[in-house]
């Protein structure tokens, strides 16, 4: 059934192609894991991607809309969010890479990173606008 | 078990994610290229046409990479879930949407730093 069927580009029919998946560091190791788990694993990629999204569009708006904010405090605050806006979807990639490859190698998974970071920037950022506010 | 059980719901979700994510990206280009007109005139909308595009190309990519998937579970749905769903397609685009972010995140530092000077 499946000998019949064109194979779609870019996937492999069974473990004798070579695989050439990438990154390497991932792919090259370990077996392959439950479908269900990767495809989690690529969904909280692209929840820290939105998060990332989320981030810049704040921070942008804070300098575009003219608030009433104190100057030097919106554009730090500006400044943190989009510097985690920045951060976010790398730090993501390395979380996503780093969790597959624990899945492929059935060790425990990683960790997550970042979340410190997240949490304490956004409290800084918000900090800094309601200084900004009472000072304006 | 009450957990969905079969792969090609999680595929699913996955497509979902993959279409909020690019989505996001067209309305916060859109927002942007607002924001931007009265400072930049016309190019302010190349912003927003980059982003469009940006979005485009992930959702196709996205699309693609799942379709073969989706298709065979379809074909054979009480097969295990490693046949069914097949191999992993890679990180590719997974790596590629982060890089695209990450510029997009230092295109906005910028834009913010030069706004009033």
């Amino acid at each position: 059934m499946d000998h019949e069927r064109p194979v779609p580009e870019g996937r492999a029919p069974d473990e004798r192609t070579p695989d050439r998946r990438f990154p390497r560091w991932v792919y090259g190791v370990g077996t392959e894991p439950d479908a269900r788990f990767s495809l989690a694993n690529e969904r909280t990629f692209l929840a820290w991607a939105r998060t990332g999204l989320a981030l810049l569009a704040g921070g942008v708006a804070l300098e575009a809309l003219d608030l009433p904010v104190e100057p030097a405090l919106r554009l730090a605050a500006a400044v943190v969010l989009i510097a985690l806006g920045t951060l976010a979807p790398a730090v993501a990639w390395w979380g996503w890479s780093r969790a597959e490859r624990a899945m492929r190698r059935s060790d425990p998974l990683p960790a997550p990173v970042g979340f410190g970071l997240l949490v304490g920037g956004v409290g800084v950022a918000g900090v800094l606008v309601l200084l900004g506010l009472l000072r304006a | 078990m009450t957990a969905p059980a079969h792969p090609s719901l999680a595929a699913e979700r996955t497509a979902l994610a993959w279409r909020r994510t690019a989505l996001g990206l067209v309305g916060g280009s859109v927002a942007a290229g607002r924001l931007l007109v009265e400072t930049w005139g016309v190019v302010a909308w190349a912003v927003t046409a980059a982003g469009t595009v940006i979005a485009v190309v992930l959702l196709r990519a996205a699309r693609r990479r799942r379709t073969g998937v989706h298709g065979r579970q379809r074909s054979h749905l009480d097969t295990a879930a490693q046949r069914t769903v097949g191999r992993d397609p890679g990180g590719r685009l997974v790596t590629a949407c982060a890089a695209a972010l990450v510029l997009l995140g230092g295109a906005a530092l910028v834009v913010v730093l030069t706004w009033h000077g």
